[in-house]
């Protein structure tokens, strides 16, 4: 189970802790004093009071223990820059998604040592852009991607062992037999890109590779056991 | 008999639609400010007015060939058909005489011809003495060979500039709309000149030992004095006469500083409204735009999208900087209100525009755009931006076609990113067509051969595509299974190969650019061939 540290209260932060599957996550929101904790804790979330600027207390919490994720939605960058650069020096390899409000920061951000910089405006802009532009396929992407309705989109990784090891795409046939679509797929003997599936070339999968599916949630689980290690 | 006859005829114009439409013509080639005709038209005037102007300069020493003179009259003749042109439209004669026809019968008073034949011939006499008009026919008359004298009058010919050149009229209506300034120095000016002029004619006249023989040379003197020109053909020799060219000088600085002041002032003020209306022009000649209310920061990166996707798009916004910077990015942009009526409607919403997007950081104000917006055109696209969730519904009962919110399709990208890297990134590059391979829809056009066919005939594989779904509101689909509803229409989702394609049936592929590009020519072609056998 992966855990997640999400610090800085806004509906942002409210958004993706409620979008992240409970049961796949641990989630603790650490909050900068009491009254914003309780308000966290009311909607279901573990709640810790730290201040941030504190190594110690940054490591209190698990960050270079167990903590995997590290989400930074202070408003101002600095705060999540200089939370960056804390959590950075403590752990090597935690991954750490900062937001960014004046595009500036973005590269700051970067340099201090963030994976992933979301800059919530120009999301928005874009959305907006196709919503313009691609009024039917957002629609679907709405629906399918950020999983409004039953469809989802959900990748799914080959382990050691599985009776797909070893199996041309082509005669997955998942639309047939799963009511899956196959997206693409990473071929982990050509790189960490992904090569959608439109019949250019055929892949044999191997444990590593990883499969993007699309399809109702249930049919998903479904194929997810089935990919399992037969032996099991 | 006679009267009935012209009232007849003036029922027969107001009746015929070649009538109506030549006067039409016309009026969109000569006066109508918006028409791409007259645009046209006045860049052919203003070279045939620089060249038969060239003609004259040169006629000045050498005699004309005979293709010039040939060329000359076809420019004389030009002029004349669009001075009499603007005549016939400066007034509608059938209407008057109806509209005196009709009152009559009305009143039970008998119709008398020569009293609307008054008020007709008035009516064309108040067009010949109109300013334009008359240097219209200052620039036609010398022309006339008998008229040689007024020769002087060709030079009317560049007046007649006035008329093509917009930027000519616009200086002109500045300089009106300071009438009240100008006339007022002019009064003061004339004043100084005059005293200056009574006086150096005084203190200057031969007997005194000056130059000035005659009041004319003192009038000369004095504006070339007032101007601060100066030429010193005639200069003050006794003392008076040089105090008096000392005092006109001085003020005469303070006149010329004032008049620059004025000018300035007006042109400073309308300036505002002058690019605004240019704003307005060049949206005129938009076929299809996008209303943007909002240039902060998701109105830019909306901006920036729509400037790669080369489609217009026009910013309202009401705060300085980021009107300012709007302009320096080369947008066109409006700084208004656009909550008012008035804006919103002068910026194309009923005229071009295809949707209006509100993201402003205030939901109140979203929402009044988008009430106002829905109230001015039911039909429009409005996509809306809610800052706090509770907004979303006030913005839909609006009108609001869709809403976006921010933080909340943010938090969405985070939780999507940390529980499936490689599928949102997959769809993000999809999305934003980085890669080659893009997701698009394709529509089946009645007619096309895809219409009728099932999903397993047209063999998708072959094509190089993924066929994810296919997008209808064709109750006949409702029997397949995975079938999603969007607004009023179905998804269906990985369709059966049996799935038969009905007429405007959306298919949702992804593929290369060009395996699509090329499945869709066809769909397209087979569709005008069918059309050309029906």
């Amino acid at each position: 189970m992966k855990r997640i540290a999400v610090f800085g209260y806004s509906v942002m932060s409210l958004e993706a802790m409620s979008r992240l599957n409970q049961e796949q996550y641990s989630i603790v929101f650490i909050a900068k004093d009491d009254a914003e904790a309780a308000l966290v804790a009311e909607k279901g979330f573990d709640t810790k009071v730290i201040d941030f600027r504190n190594d110690d207390e940054l490591r209190s919490i698990g960050i270079g223990a167990d903590v995997d994720t590290l989400f930074c939605f202070y408003p101002r960058d600095f705060d999540n820059v200089f939370l960056t650069i804390s959590a950075r020096a403590i752990d090597k390899n935690i991954t750490i998604v900062a937001i960014v409000d004046d595009p500036e920061s973005a590269e700051k951000l970067l340099a201090a040592g963030a994976n992933k910089i979301i800059d919530p405006y120009e999301i928005c802009g874009r959305k907006t852009h196709e919503m313009l532009t691609k009024p039917d396929i957002t629609n679907i992407l709405d629906n399918t991607v950020f999983g409004r309705y039953d469809l989802n989109m959900a990748q799914i990784e080959i382990p050691e062992g599985s009776c797909l090891e070893n199996t041309k795409t082509s005669e997955l046939k998942l639309n047939e037999k799963h009511n899956l679509i196959l997206i693409g797929v990473v071929d982990r003997e050509l790189g960490e890109q992904l090569h959608f599936a439109i019949g250019e070339k055929e892949h044999c999968l191997d444990a590593g590779d990883v499969l993007v599916v699309m399809g109702p949630a249930r049919e998903i689980k479904a194929f997810k056991k089935e990919v399992e290690p037969c032996g099991d | 008999m006679l009267t009935r006859l012209i009232v007849y005829f003036a029922y027969f114009l107001k009746a015929s639609r070649r009538y109506q439409s030549a006067k039409l013509f016309f009026y969109n080639l000569l006066e109508n400010p918006d028409s791409r005709l007259k645009s046209y038209f006045d860049v052919v005037m203003i070279c045939l007015v620089m060249v038969s102007v060239f003609l004259l300069i040169h006629e000045v020493n050498n005699p004309l060939s005979e293709s010039e003179v040939l060329f000359e009259h076809c420019v004389i003749s030009v002029f004349i058909a669009e001075y009499l042109l603007r005549g016939w439209l400066y007034s509608d004669n059938h209407k008057i005489i109806l509209e005196h026809y009709e009152k009559a019968e009305y009143l039970n008073v008998p119709f008398r011809l020569n009293r609307v034949a008054r008020i007709i011939l008035a009516k064309k006499i108040e067009y010949v003495f109109t300013p334009l008009a008359l240097i219209d026919l200052l620039a036609i008359l010398p022309s006339y060979r008998p008229l040689r004298v007024l020769r002087v009058f060709l030079i009317f010919r560049l007046f007649k500039l006035f008329r093509y050149f917009n930027s000519i009229k616009l200086f002109a209506n500045v300089l009106a709309s300071r009438r009240f300034e100008l006339v007022t120095l002019g009064i003061f000016l004339g004043f100084l000149v005059f005293i200056g002029s009574t006086g150096i004619y005084l203190f200057e006249n031969p007997a005194n030992g000056g130059q000035v023989h005659n009041l004319f040379e003192a009038f000369y003197w004095a504006i070339v004095t007032v101007a601060t020109v100066g030429y010193g053909d005639i200069s003050p020799q006794t003392t008076g006469g040089r105090i008096v060219a000392m005092a006109l000088i001085l003020v005469g600085l303070g006149v010329l500083s004032f008049l620059v002041s004025i000018i300035v002032g007006a042109f400073n003020e309308e300036m505002d409204e002058l690019r605004e209306n240019s704003t307005y022009a060049e949206l005129n000649r938009f076929d299809s735009f996008i209303i943007i209310c909002g240039f902060g920061r998701v109105g830019q990166h909306i901006a920036r999208q729509l400037e790669k996707d080369r489609l217009h798009f026009v910013i309202i916004d009401t705060r300085e900087s980021n009107v300012l910077k709007a302009k320096r990015l080369g947008y066109l942009v409006i700084h208004e209100d656009a909550s008012k009526n008035g804006v919103i409607q002068n910026a194309g919403i009923n005229n071009g525009a295809t949707a209006v997007i509100c993201t402003t950081g205030d939901d109140v104000i979203n929402v009044y755009i988008t009430l106002t917006s829905r109230h001015l055109n039911p039909d429009i696209r409005i996509i809306s931006r809610a800052n706090n969730q509770d907004n979303v519904k006030k913005l839909y009962q609006a009108g609001a076609s869709n809403v976006i919110q921010p933080f909340e399709i943010a938090g969405m990208v985070v939780a999507e990113y940390i529980g499936q890297p490689v599928a949102f990134e997959a769809i993000l590059g999809i999305i934003r067509e980085e890669s080659h391979t893009i997701m698009e829809t394709l529509c089946v056009h009645p007619g096309s051969f895809v219409e009728g066919m099932s999903i397993a005939e047209i063999g998708f594989e072959q094509r190089k595509l993924m066929l994810i779904g296919i997008i209808s509101a064709n109750p006949e689909h409702h029997t397949h299974k995975n079938s999603y509803p969007i607004k009023n229409q179905h998804f269906y989702f990985n369709p059966e190969p049996y799935f038969v394609l009905r007429d405007s049936d959306l298919l949702v592929v992804i593929g290369r650019e060009y395996a699509i590009g090329y499945f869709r020519d066809q769909i397209e072609k087979s569709r005008l061939k069918s059309g050309r056998q029906r």
